[in-house]
């Protein structure tokens, strides 16, 4: 049942990942968390986001969802990494993409009769494992990437 | 911050000791958050409860995000003076928010359809709040981490504002090196030619040799090369018959000396490129 549930859940933002992509690159093109992406081009910015959509299915009935958001987040951070996002700038982004497809999901009343809200708590629970895993795979390639290059500049020193 | 929250801040807060306990014991054996390992209980459970007993604070704070910084800025500076690695401090503020909601869980709090309807909006709560403390603390550990390269490589930051390094095609640092050609040129006449002596007057060279290295890196070696062949072209014209070999090693020590300088000014250079 909860499974059928949070399929829904994932179905909608996947059939719908261009438009809560859209939402989401103006909300971030905006927010003062995030300034910035504010300089990127939306064209730019939609990509890393139909990117998480998309991918982010993959991580919800794997069996080992810790080890594919590895194999997909490693990358995401890698890219902001080398675009020159703040880490915490970096993270927020992500929780604004939580925020937005959650958003959509309540626009698009998924969860609006009473024995809904059970089932609700267990699809908000199960997206919030799945971003717990995606932050801290995030933080840490991007800890790496600080270190690595803090490294250098102590070389070179 | 709505009623419908009012239940679960009233559980934390009669409760935060003992969720913070049980949150101690799954961050210290926690394969994420191995750091945590060999901390001392009593801090990480002082930790928990701090973290707990904001969630009232934040209800009750009309700007719930500048509260969260009461807790996010001091539980941040105690990680990292820890050393605690970045994605551990966040690991552990995601198990504090698990715990949280497994202690309700397991309390029953949210059990009827109305109950379950507060439990999504409290779960809302919990993760605006686990949002805005996760922001705070990567934003601090930043600030942290660069402030204390910043401080290591104080001195060498120091010497590329005050210094030459980049700022290659200054018309006053081509002027001051030009100045001191010229100078030596006028000096090396001077001593050389009239007063007929090798009068140790070629230290002075060492000024705009070193000058010129800080300022071009090992471009600057051509000020070392031309000062070291105008003592030896001065010398085989002015002074004949007295031996070559000390204005040799002297010609020598400026490229030497040049040479090295440079070397280490493009090294200050490639850094002064990481810090941009």
């Amino acid at each position: 049942m909860m499974k059928a549930f949070t399929a829904k859940l994932v179905d909608l933002t996947q059939n719908n990942a261009e438009t809560i992509a859209r939402q989401w690159a103006k909300d971030v093109k905006t927010n003062q968390k995030t300034y910035t992406y504010h300089e990127e081009t939306e064209a730019k910015i939609l990509l890393q986001a139909k990117y998480f959509y998309n991918n982010f299915q993959l991580m919800f009935f794997n069996e080992s969802p810790y080890e594919q958001a590895k194999e997909i987040f490693d990358k995401y951070a890698e890219e902001r990494y080398k675009e020159g996002i703040p880490l915490h700038e970096a993270l927020y982004a992500l929780i604004l993409m939580r925020r937005h497809m959650w958003l959509y999901a309540e626009f698009q009343s998924l969860f609006n009769i009473e024995i809904d809200h059970r089932q609700a708590v267990e699809s908000l629970s199960r997206t919030i494992l799945m971003f717990d895993y995606i932050m801290y795979v995030v933080t840490r390639k991007f800890w790496k990437l600080m270190k690595l290059e803090w490294q250098a500049k102590e070389n070179t020193e | 911050m709505q009623a419908y929250a009012a239940k679960l801040i009233d559980l934390i807060e009669l409760k935060a000791e003992n969720i913070a306990k049980q949150w101690a014991d799954d961050v210290m054996k926690h394969n994420r958050t191995p750091s945590y390992h060999s901390l001392p209980k009593d801090m990480v459970i002082a930790q928990g409860i701090n973290f707990y007993r904001l969630f009232r604070r934040m209800s009750l704070a009309e700007n719930p995000y500048e509260e969260a910084k009461t807790f996010s800025w001091i539980y941040a500076e105690n990680l990292y003076r820890k050393k605690i690695p970045l994605q551990e401090a966040i690991y552990a503020l995601m198990l504090m928010r698990r715990n949280l909601w497994l202690y309700a869980e397991f309390q029953g709090t949210f059990v009827t359809a109305l109950e379950k309807q507060q439990a999504v909006e409290s779960l809302n709560r919990t993760i605006l709040m686990f949002d805005y403390v996760s922001y705070q603390v990567t934003e601090k550990y930043q600030e942290l981490t660069s402030g204390e390269v910043e401080k290591i490589l104080h001195a060498v930051k120091t010497l590329m504002v005050k210094g030459c390094v980049g700022g290659e095609k200054s018309i006053y640092k081509l002027g001051l090196v030009t100045i001191f050609l010229i100078a030596a040129v006028i000096l090396t006449y001077y001593y050389q030619s009239v007063l007929g002596t090798e009068v140790v007057f070629t230290h002075l060279f060492y000024l705009p040799i070193v000058w010129a290295s800080v300022c071009w890196g090992r471009r600057g070696i051509y000020v070392a090369i031309f000062l070291a062949v105008l003592i030896l072209t001065s010398h085989a014209i002015f002074l004949k018959g007295l031996p070559f070999s000390e204005d040799i090693i002297r010609a020598l020590m400026f490229v030497v000396v040049g040479g090295v300088i440079g070397w280490l000014m493009e090294d200050i250079r490639k850094l002064k490129e990481l810090f941009r």
